[in-house]
Protein backbone atom coordinates (compact mmCIF):
# COMPACT_ATOMS: atom_id res chain seq x y z
CA UNK A 1 0.00 0.00 0.00
CA UNK A 2 1.20 3.42 -1.25
CA UNK A 3 1.95 5.73 2.21
CA UNK A 4 -1.01 8.12 1.74
CA UNK A 5 -3.06 5.10 1.62
CA UNK A 6 -1.05 3.44 4.64
CA UNK A 7 -1.81 6.94 7.03
CA UNK A 8 -5.42 7.60 6.38
CA UNK A 9 -6.13 3.81 7.29
CA UNK A 10 -3.88 4.76 11.02
CA UNK A 11 -5.97 7.87 10.97
CA UNK A 12 -9.22 5.91 10.67
CA UNK A 13 -8.04 3.14 12.72
CA UNK A 14 -6.61 5.80 15.75
CA UNK A 15 -10.23 7.38 15.42
CA UNK A 16 -12.75 4.27 15.64
CA UNK A 17 -10.02 2.78 18.69
CA UNK A 18 -8.95 0.03 16.99
CA UNK A 19 -4.82 0.87 16.43
CA UNK A 20 -2.94 3.70 17.71
CA UNK A 21 -0.15 3.33 15.31
CA UNK A 22 -0.89 7.05 13.84
CA UNK A 23 1.27 8.80 16.15
CA UNK A 24 4.32 7.35 14.64
CA UNK A 25 3.48 9.47 11.61
CA UNK A 26 2.91 12.51 13.67
CA UNK A 27 5.75 14.72 13.62
CA UNK A 28 7.09 16.18 17.37
CA UNK A 29 6.61 20.07 17.71
CA UNK A 30 6.36 22.21 20.94
CA UNK A 31 3.52 22.13 23.09
CA UNK A 32 1.43 19.40 22.76
CA UNK A 33 2.91 15.44 22.14
CA UNK A 34 1.60 13.44 19.64
CA UNK A 35 -1.02 11.07 21.81
CA UNK A 36 -2.27 14.61 22.65
CA UNK A 37 -2.96 15.90 18.84
CA UNK A 38 -4.15 12.69 17.78
CA UNK A 39 -6.90 12.85 20.68
CA UNK A 40 -8.59 16.41 19.37
CA UNK A 41 -9.09 14.44 16.77
CA UNK A 42 -10.63 11.39 18.44
CA UNK A 43 -12.47 13.35 21.06
CA UNK A 44 -13.59 15.73 17.91
CA UNK A 45 -15.26 12.25 16.30
CA UNK A 46 -16.65 10.66 19.00
CA UNK A 47 -18.61 14.35 20.67
CA UNK A 48 -19.43 15.27 16.59
CA UNK A 49 -21.46 11.59 16.68
CA UNK A 50 -22.52 12.07 19.93
CA UNK A 51 -24.46 15.07 19.49
CA UNK A 52 -25.86 13.71 16.51
CA UNK A 53 -27.35 11.10 17.97
CA UNK A 54 -28.90 13.22 21.46
CA UNK A 55 -30.56 15.36 18.15
CA UNK A 56 -31.84 12.97 16.93
CA UNK A 57 -33.08 10.67 19.63
CA UNK A 58 -33.47 13.02 22.40
CA UNK A 59 -36.71 11.30 24.54
CA UNK A 60 -34.60 8.45 23.92
CA UNK A 61 -31.52 10.37 25.50
CA UNK A 62 -34.51 11.13 28.53
CA UNK A 63 -35.65 7.66 28.71
CA UNK A 64 -32.10 6.11 28.81
CA UNK A 65 -30.46 9.07 31.42
CA UNK A 66 -27.15 10.30 30.79
CA UNK A 67 -25.16 6.55 31.76
CA UNK A 68 -27.05 4.39 29.59
CA UNK A 69 -26.86 6.98 26.80
CA UNK A 70 -23.32 6.84 26.82
CA UNK A 71 -22.78 3.14 27.00
CA UNK A 72 -25.69 3.15 24.07
CA UNK A 73 -23.78 5.69 21.86
CA UNK A 74 -20.03 4.42 22.72
CA UNK A 75 -21.57 0.75 21.70
CA UNK A 76 -22.80 1.56 18.55
CA UNK A 77 -20.61 3.58 17.21
CA UNK A 78 -17.92 0.61 17.27
CA UNK A 79 -20.48 -1.96 15.85
CA UNK A 80 -21.86 0.94 13.02
CA UNK A 81 -19.26 3.41 12.55
CA UNK A 82 -20.90 5.92 9.82
CA UNK A 83 -21.32 4.58 6.34
CA UNK A 84 -23.00 8.00 4.67
CA UNK A 85 -20.95 11.12 3.89
CA UNK A 86 -24.58 12.57 5.30
CA UNK A 87 -25.41 13.03 9.60
CA UNK A 88 -28.46 12.70 8.82
CA UNK A 89 -28.24 9.14 8.33
CA UNK A 90 -25.72 8.20 10.72
CA UNK A 91 -28.43 6.67 13.31
CA UNK A 92 -30.30 4.90 10.58
CA UNK A 93 -29.42 1.24 12.36
CA UNK A 94 -30.01 2.17 16.05
CA UNK A 95 -33.27 0.64 16.20
CA UNK A 96 -31.03 -2.40 14.65
CA UNK A 97 -28.42 -2.02 17.11
CA UNK A 98 -30.73 -1.47 19.84
CA UNK A 99 -32.74 -4.81 19.26
CA UNK A 100 -29.83 -7.00 19.66
CA UNK A 101 -27.66 -5.82 21.96
CA UNK A 102 -27.69 -6.56 25.44
CA UNK A 103 -28.56 -4.54 27.63
CA UNK A 104 -30.78 -2.84 26.05
CA UNK A 105 -32.28 -5.64 23.88
CA UNK A 106 -33.61 -6.97 27.03
CA UNK A 107 -36.27 -3.83 26.66
CA UNK A 108 -38.64 -3.70 23.50
CA UNK A 109 -40.01 -0.27 24.31
CA UNK A 110 -35.96 1.20 23.29
CA UNK A 111 -36.01 -0.09 19.90
CA UNK A 112 -39.25 1.43 19.09
CA UNK A 113 -39.09 4.60 20.43
CA UNK A 114 -35.79 4.85 18.24
CA UNK A 115 -37.41 3.83 15.44
CA UNK A 116 -40.26 6.59 16.17
CA UNK A 117 -37.78 9.06 16.18
CA UNK A 118 -36.03 7.82 13.01
CA UNK A 119 -39.42 8.10 11.53
CA UNK A 120 -40.31 11.66 12.58
CA UNK A 121 -36.76 12.48 10.69
CA UNK A 122 -37.67 10.65 7.37
CA UNK A 123 -40.93 12.52 7.50
CA UNK A 124 -39.37 16.06 7.98
CA UNK A 125 -37.13 15.95 4.89
CA UNK A 126 -39.24 13.30 2.62
CA UNK A 127 -40.02 14.95 -1.01
CA UNK A 128 -42.46 17.46 -1.40
CA UNK A 129 -45.82 16.70 -3.80
CA UNK A 130 -49.39 17.78 -3.88
CA UNK A 131 -51.93 16.69 -1.17
CA UNK A 132 -55.18 15.68 -3.14
CA UNK A 133 -58.06 17.31 -2.61
CA UNK A 134 -62.09 16.18 -2.22
CA UNK A 135 -62.46 18.18 -5.30
CA UNK A 136 -60.16 16.29 -7.60
CA UNK A 137 -61.68 12.50 -5.98
CA UNK A 138 -65.29 14.20 -7.29
CA UNK A 139 -64.38 13.45 -11.17
CA UNK A 140 -63.62 9.90 -10.75
CA UNK A 141 -66.95 7.96 -12.17
CA UNK A 142 -68.79 5.62 -9.81
CA UNK A 143 -68.07 2.74 -11.72
CA UNK A 144 -64.16 3.16 -11.65
CA UNK A 145 -64.12 3.81 -7.98
CA UNK A 146 -62.96 0.22 -7.35
CA UNK A 147 -60.06 0.68 -9.51
CA UNK A 148 -58.74 3.73 -8.13
CA UNK A 149 -55.21 3.48 -6.83
CA UNK A 150 -54.26 6.36 -3.85
CA UNK A 151 -50.91 7.55 -3.18
CA UNK A 152 -49.98 8.11 0.04
CA UNK A 153 -48.24 11.54 0.62
CA UNK A 154 -44.50 10.55 0.59
CA UNK A 155 -43.50 12.06 4.22
CA UNK A 156 -46.46 9.42 5.45
CA UNK A 157 -45.01 6.37 7.41
CA UNK A 158 -47.11 4.09 9.30
CA UNK A 159 -45.90 2.42 12.35
CA UNK A 160 -47.51 -0.65 14.64
CA UNK A 161 -46.04 -0.11 17.87
CA UNK A 162 -45.90 -3.82 20.59
CA UNK A 163 -45.04 -1.19 23.65
CA UNK A 164 -46.07 2.40 24.66
CA UNK A 165 -43.08 3.98 22.71
CA UNK A 166 -45.28 7.03 21.15
CA UNK A 167 -46.78 7.73 24.73
CA UNK A 168 -43.61 7.18 26.41
CA UNK A 169 -41.75 10.00 23.95
CA UNK A 170 -44.68 12.56 24.00
CA UNK A 171 -45.04 11.75 28.04
CA UNK A 172 -41.07 12.63 28.36
CA UNK A 173 -41.45 15.69 25.65
CA UNK A 174 -43.68 17.17 28.82
CA UNK A 175 -41.57 16.07 31.16
CA UNK A 176 -43.70 13.91 32.61
CA UNK A 177 -43.51 10.02 34.31
CA UNK A 178 -43.71 7.56 31.09
CA UNK A 179 -46.51 5.10 31.24
CA UNK A 180 -45.61 1.31 31.53
CA UNK A 181 -43.94 0.06 28.50
CA UNK A 182 -46.37 -3.54 27.81
CA UNK A 183 -49.70 -2.42 26.05
CA UNK A 184 -52.40 -5.17 26.21
CA UNK A 185 -52.63 -4.87 22.21
CA UNK A 186 -50.62 -3.01 19.89
CA UNK A 187 -51.09 0.53 18.99
CA UNK A 188 -51.25 2.17 15.54
CA UNK A 189 -49.49 5.55 14.34
CA UNK A 190 -49.59 7.74 11.02
CA UNK A 191 -46.85 10.22 11.27
CA UNK A 192 -46.88 12.91 8.31
CA UNK A 193 -45.01 16.10 7.28
CA UNK A 194 -48.58 18.34 7.60
CA UNK A 195 -48.30 21.12 4.66
CA UNK A 196 -47.31 23.85 7.23
CA UNK A 197 -43.94 21.71 7.31
CA UNK A 198 -44.68 20.51 10.98
CA UNK A 199 -44.25 17.27 11.52
CA UNK A 200 -47.06 15.70 13.65
CA UNK A 201 -48.34 11.89 14.48
CA UNK A 202 -52.06 10.69 14.66
CA UNK A 203 -53.23 7.43 16.27
CA UNK A 204 -54.83 4.73 14.06
CA UNK A 205 -57.27 2.27 14.11
CA UNK A 206 -56.28 -1.23 13.66
CA UNK A 207 -58.91 -1.35 10.82
CA UNK A 208 -57.23 2.56 9.52
CA UNK A 209 -54.24 0.96 9.85
CA UNK A 210 -54.89 -2.13 7.43
CA UNK A 211 -56.52 0.25 5.36
CA UNK A 212 -53.47 2.63 4.59
CA UNK A 213 -51.14 -0.24 4.53
CA UNK A 214 -52.97 -1.63 1.60
CA UNK A 215 -53.09 1.46 -0.20
CA UNK A 216 -49.26 1.99 0.72
CA UNK A 217 -48.60 -1.75 -0.85
CA UNK A 218 -50.26 0.22 -3.99
CA UNK A 219 -53.39 -1.97 -4.39
CA UNK A 220 -56.76 -0.26 -5.90
CA UNK A 221 -59.73 0.55 -3.49
CA UNK A 222 -61.80 -2.23 -4.25
CA UNK A 223 -58.89 -4.02 -1.92
CA UNK A 224 -58.70 -1.64 1.07
CA UNK A 225 -62.69 -1.80 1.26
CA UNK A 226 -62.10 -5.75 1.02
CA UNK A 227 -59.49 -5.52 3.89
CA UNK A 228 -62.05 -3.57 6.11
CA UNK A 229 -64.76 -5.68 5.38
CA UNK A 230 -62.86 -8.47 7.16
CA UNK A 231 -61.60 -6.67 9.62
CA UNK A 232 -65.49 -5.19 10.48
CA UNK A 233 -66.69 -8.69 9.17
CA UNK A 234 -69.52 -6.57 7.82
CA UNK A 235 -69.39 -5.10 3.85
CA UNK A 236 -71.16 -2.62 4.55
CA UNK A 237 -69.65 -1.69 7.80
CA UNK A 238 -66.22 -2.00 6.09
CA UNK A 239 -67.27 0.29 3.35
CA UNK A 240 -68.20 2.91 6.01
CA UNK A 241 -65.06 2.69 7.99
CA UNK A 242 -63.08 3.46 4.44
CA UNK A 243 -65.52 6.32 3.57
CA UNK A 244 -64.41 7.50 7.31
CA UNK A 245 -60.92 7.16 6.35
CA UNK A 246 -60.71 8.59 3.03
CA UNK A 247 -62.39 11.78 4.36
CA UNK A 248 -60.09 12.69 7.44
CA UNK A 249 -56.80 11.08 5.04
CA UNK A 250 -58.33 14.26 2.94
CA UNK A 251 -58.54 16.60 5.36
CA UNK A 252 -55.46 15.78 6.61
CA UNK A 253 -53.10 15.48 3.50
CA UNK A 254 -52.13 12.20 3.63
CA UNK A 255 -52.60 11.41 0.22
CA UNK A 256 -50.88 12.99 -2.62
CA UNK A 257 -52.70 11.78 -5.52
CA UNK A 258 -54.85 8.94 -7.46
CA UNK A 259 -54.48 6.28 -10.33
CA UNK A 260 -56.76 4.94 -12.66
CA UNK A 261 -55.65 2.05 -14.80
CA UNK A 262 -54.89 3.06 -18.46
CA UNK A 263 -57.42 1.40 -20.21
CA UNK A 264 -60.00 2.71 -17.35
CA UNK A 265 -59.61 6.75 -17.85
CA UNK A 266 -61.60 7.06 -20.10
CA UNK B 1 -11.71 24.08 -15.63
CA UNK B 2 -10.58 26.88 -13.92
CA UNK B 3 -12.50 29.57 -14.48
CA UNK B 4 -12.35 31.96 -11.85
CA UNK B 5 -16.15 32.75 -10.19
CA UNK B 6 -17.37 36.07 -10.49
CA UNK B 7 -16.95 38.98 -7.75
CA UNK B 8 -20.38 38.75 -6.08
CA UNK B 9 -18.56 40.80 -2.72
CA UNK B 10 -19.32 39.96 0.89
CA UNK B 11 -21.91 37.47 1.79
CA UNK B 12 -22.64 34.70 4.91
CA UNK B 13 -23.85 31.32 5.41
CA UNK B 14 -27.21 30.64 5.10
CA UNK B 15 -27.99 28.48 8.35
CA UNK B 16 -31.57 27.33 9.08
CA UNK B 17 -31.85 29.62 11.86
CA UNK B 18 -31.59 32.56 9.37
CA UNK B 19 -34.25 31.67 7.22
CA UNK B 20 -36.80 33.62 8.64
CA UNK B 21 -34.97 36.41 8.93
CA UNK B 22 -33.27 36.81 5.26
CA UNK B 23 -36.72 36.30 3.69
CA UNK B 24 -38.28 38.49 6.05
CA UNK B 25 -35.86 41.43 6.10
CA UNK B 26 -34.16 41.31 2.85
CA UNK B 27 -31.12 42.21 4.49
CA UNK B 28 -27.93 43.71 2.06
CA UNK B 29 -26.09 40.88 1.65
CA UNK B 30 -24.51 40.03 -1.61
CA UNK B 31 -24.80 36.37 -1.63
CA UNK B 32 -25.29 33.71 0.73
CA UNK B 33 -23.34 30.57 0.88
CA UNK B 34 -25.08 27.19 1.91
CA UNK B 35 -23.76 23.71 3.40
CA UNK B 36 -24.30 21.63 0.27
CA UNK B 37 -25.38 18.19 1.82
CA UNK B 38 -28.09 20.18 3.72
CA UNK B 39 -29.97 20.30 0.28
CA UNK B 40 -29.45 16.09 -0.09
CA UNK B 41 -32.82 15.75 1.00
CA UNK B 42 -36.07 15.65 -1.12
CA UNK B 43 -38.03 18.12 0.46
CA UNK B 44 -39.43 19.46 3.27
CA UNK B 45 -37.80 22.98 5.31
CA UNK B 46 -34.20 23.32 3.57
CA UNK B 47 -35.74 23.69 0.06
CA UNK B 48 -38.99 25.39 0.98
CA UNK B 49 -37.30 28.33 2.66
CA UNK B 50 -34.28 28.00 -0.23
CA UNK B 51 -36.28 28.21 -3.48
CA UNK B 52 -37.30 31.36 -1.97
CA UNK B 53 -34.01 32.67 -0.95
CA UNK B 54 -32.12 32.07 -4.23
CA UNK B 55 -34.76 34.28 -6.30
CA UNK B 56 -33.30 37.44 -4.20
CA UNK B 57 -29.58 36.14 -3.75
CA UNK B 58 -26.73 34.25 -5.54
CA UNK B 59 -25.82 31.19 -4.14
CA UNK B 60 -22.51 29.77 -3.50
CA UNK B 61 -22.15 25.82 -2.54
CA UNK B 62 -19.90 25.05 0.22
CA UNK B 63 -19.38 20.74 0.76
CA UNK B 64 -18.00 19.42 3.78
CA UNK B 65 -18.02 15.65 2.22
CA UNK B 66 -16.49 15.20 -0.74
CA UNK B 67 -13.29 14.08 0.84
CA UNK B 68 -11.60 14.78 -2.04
CA UNK B 69 -8.16 13.89 -0.41
CA UNK B 70 -9.36 10.10 0.11
CA UNK B 71 -7.36 7.27 -1.37
CA UNK B 72 -10.72 5.41 -1.18
CA UNK B 73 -12.50 4.64 -4.50
CA UNK B 74 -14.48 7.86 -5.64
CA UNK B 75 -17.86 7.75 -4.10
CA UNK B 76 -19.86 8.41 -7.03
CA UNK B 77 -23.29 8.01 -5.74
CA UNK B 78 -22.17 11.39 -3.63
CA UNK B 79 -21.08 13.36 -6.69
CA UNK B 80 -24.19 12.29 -8.24
CA UNK B 81 -26.57 13.45 -5.55
CA UNK B 82 -24.24 16.81 -5.55
CA UNK B 83 -24.39 17.08 -9.27
CA UNK B 84 -28.43 16.91 -8.74
CA UNK B 85 -28.04 19.32 -6.13
CA UNK B 86 -25.63 21.72 -8.18
CA UNK B 87 -28.52 21.06 -10.97
CA UNK B 88 -31.65 22.43 -8.85
CA UNK B 89 -29.83 25.58 -6.84
CA UNK B 90 -27.56 26.71 -10.21
CA UNK B 91 -24.90 28.08 -7.49
CA UNK B 92 -22.12 30.38 -8.49
CA UNK B 93 -19.74 29.14 -7.46
CA UNK B 94 -19.32 25.31 -5.57
CA UNK B 95 -16.24 24.89 -2.84
CA UNK B 96 -15.20 21.30 -0.36
CA UNK B 97 -12.25 20.73 1.82
CA UNK B 98 -8.55 19.96 1.15
CA UNK B 99 -8.29 16.76 3.33
CA UNK B 100 -10.12 13.56 3.56
CA UNK B 101 -13.04 12.49 5.62
CA UNK B 102 -13.78 9.16 4.68
CA UNK B 103 -12.31 5.49 3.82
CA UNK B 104 -13.99 3.34 1.70
CA UNK B 105 -17.20 2.84 3.83
CA UNK B 106 -15.91 4.37 6.85
CA UNK B 107 -17.12 8.19 6.99
CA UNK B 108 -15.19 10.45 9.92
CA UNK B 109 -17.42 13.70 9.67
CA UNK B 110 -14.09 15.59 10.22
CA UNK B 111 -11.65 17.36 7.74
CA UNK B 112 -8.63 15.15 8.11
CA UNK B 113 -5.47 17.07 7.25
CA UNK B 114 -3.36 15.07 4.26
CA UNK B 115 0.87 14.80 4.30
CA UNK B 116 2.16 17.61 2.25
CA UNK B 117 3.43 15.50 -0.02
CA UNK B 118 4.33 14.87 -4.27
CA UNK B 119 2.23 11.67 -3.38
CA UNK B 120 -0.83 13.72 -2.16
CA UNK B 121 0.27 16.42 -4.85
CA UNK B 122 -0.19 13.74 -8.16
CA UNK B 123 -3.19 11.65 -6.00
CA UNK B 124 -5.22 15.23 -5.52
CA UNK B 125 -4.76 16.75 -9.08
CA UNK B 126 -6.01 13.42 -10.44
CA UNK B 127 -9.00 13.12 -8.18
CA UNK B 128 -9.66 17.20 -9.20
CA UNK B 129 -9.42 16.07 -12.42
CA UNK B 130 -12.50 13.30 -12.16
CA UNK B 131 -14.60 15.43 -10.31
CA UNK B 132 -14.71 18.21 -12.15
CA UNK B 133 -15.61 15.71 -15.01
CA UNK B 134 -17.92 14.43 -13.36
CA UNK B 135 -19.57 17.75 -12.12
CA UNK B 136 -18.85 19.64 -15.52
CA UNK B 137 -17.77 22.31 -13.25
CA UNK B 138 -14.46 23.75 -11.72
CA UNK B 139 -14.25 22.58 -7.69
CA UNK B 140 -12.52 25.42 -5.30
CA UNK B 141 -10.76 24.13 -2.81
CA UNK B 142 -10.68 25.15 1.29
CA UNK B 143 -7.33 24.79 3.28
CA UNK B 144 -8.49 23.38 7.11
CA UNK B 145 -7.09 23.94 10.25
CA UNK B 146 -5.27 21.35 11.45
CA UNK B 147 -3.71 19.90 14.73
CA UNK B 148 -1.12 17.85 13.56
CA UNK B 149 1.44 17.34 11.22
CA UNK B 150 3.22 14.27 9.41
CA UNK B 151 6.73 13.02 9.51
CA UNK B 152 6.15 12.33 5.86
CA UNK B 153 4.92 15.97 4.56
CA UNK B 154 8.14 17.43 1.88
CA UNK B 155 6.72 20.76 2.57
CA UNK B 156 5.10 23.40 3.78
CA UNK B 157 1.30 23.54 3.55
CA UNK B 158 1.38 26.81 1.48
CA UNK B 159 3.73 25.69 -0.99
CA UNK B 160 1.58 22.19 -1.33
CA UNK B 161 -0.82 24.99 -2.08
CA UNK B 162 1.06 26.72 -4.72
CA UNK B 163 2.12 23.51 -5.87
CA UNK B 164 -1.23 22.35 -6.47
CA UNK B 165 -2.83 25.17 -7.89
CA UNK B 166 0.38 24.80 -10.56
CA UNK B 167 -0.13 21.44 -11.40
CA UNK B 168 -4.03 21.70 -11.77
CA UNK B 169 -5.40 24.91 -11.82
CA UNK B 170 -7.74 24.77 -8.86
CA UNK B 171 -8.64 27.88 -6.82
CA UNK B 172 -8.92 28.43 -3.48
CA UNK B 173 -11.17 29.26 -0.53
CA UNK B 174 -8.75 30.90 1.60
CA UNK B 175 -10.13 30.22 5.45
CA UNK B 176 -7.99 33.03 7.13
CA UNK B 177 -9.90 32.02 10.53
CA UNK B 178 -8.03 27.88 9.58
CA UNK B 179 -4.39 29.71 8.78
CA UNK B 180 -4.88 31.45 11.96
CA UNK B 181 -5.53 28.49 14.10
CA UNK B 182 -2.98 26.33 12.07
CA UNK B 183 -0.19 29.18 12.61
CA UNK B 184 -0.79 29.05 16.09
CA UNK B 185 -1.02 25.05 16.33
CA UNK B 186 1.95 24.32 14.42
CA UNK B 187 4.26 28.05 15.19
CA UNK B 188 4.38 29.19 11.71
CA UNK B 189 3.53 33.00 10.81
CA UNK B 190 -0.35 33.10 9.05
CA UNK B 191 1.19 36.02 6.85
CA UNK B 192 3.97 34.03 5.31
CA UNK B 193 1.18 31.56 4.69
CA UNK B 194 -1.28 33.82 2.82
CA UNK B 195 1.55 35.96 1.01
CA UNK B 196 2.68 32.72 -0.67
CA UNK B 197 -0.59 31.85 -2.42
CA UNK B 198 -0.77 33.41 -5.63
CA UNK B 199 -3.67 36.03 -5.93
CA UNK B 200 -5.35 34.40 -8.95
CA UNK B 201 -5.92 31.58 -7.56
CA UNK B 202 -7.85 32.69 -4.17
CA UNK B 203 -11.69 32.87 -5.09
CA UNK B 204 -13.42 33.10 -1.71
CA UNK B 205 -12.37 34.09 1.65
CA UNK B 206 -14.01 32.57 4.92
CA UNK B 207 -13.92 34.66 8.15
CA UNK B 208 -14.90 32.91 11.49
CA UNK B 209 -14.31 32.18 15.02
CA UNK B 210 -12.39 29.35 17.00
CA UNK B 211 -11.80 28.19 20.56
CA UNK B 212 -8.95 28.54 22.48
CA UNK B 213 -7.43 25.91 24.75
CA UNK B 214 -3.90 27.71 25.76
CA UNK B 215 -1.98 24.41 24.69
CA UNK B 216 -3.71 24.78 21.28
CA UNK B 217 -7.05 26.35 19.71
CA UNK B 218 -9.68 24.90 17.74
CA UNK B 219 -11.79 25.75 14.92
CA UNK B 220 -14.87 25.57 15.96
CA UNK B 221 -16.74 28.35 14.23
CA UNK B 222 -19.31 29.02 16.96
CA UNK B 223 -17.62 32.16 18.13
CA UNK B 224 -17.17 35.78 16.68
CA UNK B 225 -14.15 36.28 14.81
CA UNK B 226 -11.47 37.61 17.11
CA UNK B 227 -9.26 40.43 16.91
CA UNK B 228 -5.80 38.87 15.44
CA UNK B 229 -8.01 37.24 12.78
CA UNK B 230 -9.54 40.67 11.52
CA UNK B 231 -5.76 42.33 11.65
CA UNK B 232 -4.77 39.08 9.11
CA UNK B 233 -7.99 40.09 7.14
CA UNK B 234 -7.34 43.79 7.09
CA UNK B 235 -3.45 43.41 6.05
CA UNK B 236 -4.12 40.64 3.45
CA UNK B 237 -6.74 42.19 1.67
CA UNK B 238 -4.75 45.84 1.11
CA UNK B 239 -2.36 43.32 -1.18
CA UNK B 240 -5.08 41.16 -2.72
CA UNK B 241 -7.84 42.42 -5.99
CA UNK B 242 -11.37 42.01 -4.34
CA UNK B 243 -12.02 38.48 -3.47
CA UNK B 244 -15.51 37.32 -2.41
CA UNK B 245 -15.61 37.26 1.43
CA UNK B 246 -18.02 35.80 3.65
CA UNK B 247 -18.47 35.64 7.45
CA UNK B 248 -19.12 31.36 8.63
CA UNK B 249 -20.62 30.75 11.71
CA UNK B 250 -21.98 26.66 11.90
CA UNK B 251 -22.87 26.95 15.82
CA UNK B 252 -23.70 28.75 19.29
CA UNK B 253 -25.63 31.60 16.35
CA UNK B 254 -25.83 34.99 17.39
CA UNK B 255 -28.88 37.04 16.81
CA UNK B 256 -28.78 37.76 12.66
CA UNK B 257 -28.07 41.21 13.57
CA UNK B 258 -24.65 40.20 15.59
CA UNK B 259 -23.53 38.42 12.11
CA UNK B 260 -24.78 41.41 9.65
CA UNK B 261 -22.67 43.64 12.31
CA UNK B 262 -19.47 41.31 11.63
CA UNK B 263 -20.28 41.41 7.74
CA UNK B 264 -20.01 45.20 7.64
CA UNK B 265 -16.89 45.35 9.58
CA UNK B 266 -15.24 43.03 6.99
CA UNK B 267 -16.64 45.16 4.44
CA UNK B 268 -15.25 48.14 6.74
CA UNK B 269 -11.57 46.18 7.04
CA UNK B 270 -11.37 45.81 2.78
CA UNK B 271 -10.49 48.25 0.44
CA UNK B 272 -12.48 50.73 -1.29
CA UNK B 273 -12.01 48.78 -4.60
CA UNK B 274 -14.31 45.55 -2.68
CA UNK B 275 -17.59 47.47 -2.06
CA UNK B 276 -18.06 47.99 -5.56
CA UNK B 277 -19.08 44.98 -7.85
CA UNK B 278 -21.40 43.99 -10.99
FE1 LIG C 1 -14.31 27.75 6.44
Amino acid sequence: MADLAKLQQAFVDMLTGLNPELINHIAPQPGLDAKDRAAIYHNAYRIRLTKVLEQDHEMLGRYLGDELFDQMVAGFLSHYPSQDPSLRHFGDRLPEYLVNEPPFSAHGILSEMAAFERLLLQAFDAPDDTRLSIQALQQVPANLWPNVIFTLHPSVRLLCCQFASVESWQALKQADTPPQPELSSPRYWLIVREASLRTAFHPLSHSDYVCLKTIDDGLPFSFVCEAAAGLHQDTEAGTHAVMQLLQKALNSGWLSQYTLPAHMSD
Amino acid sequence: MNASPPYLGFGLGLRTCYFEDIIQTQPDIDWLEIISENYFVDGGKPWHYLDQIKERYPIAMHGVSMSIGSTGEVNFDYLSKLKRTIHRVNPAWISDHLCFSSLGDFNSHDLLPLPYTEEALAHLSERLRIVQDFLERPLILENVSSYLTYHQSQMTEWDFLCALHHQSGCQFLLDINNVYVSARNHGFDAMDYLNAIPKQAVAQIHLAGHSDFGSHIVDTHDQPVCDAVWQLFECYAQSMPRVNTMIERDDNFPPFETLMAELNQAKALAPMSWRSHG
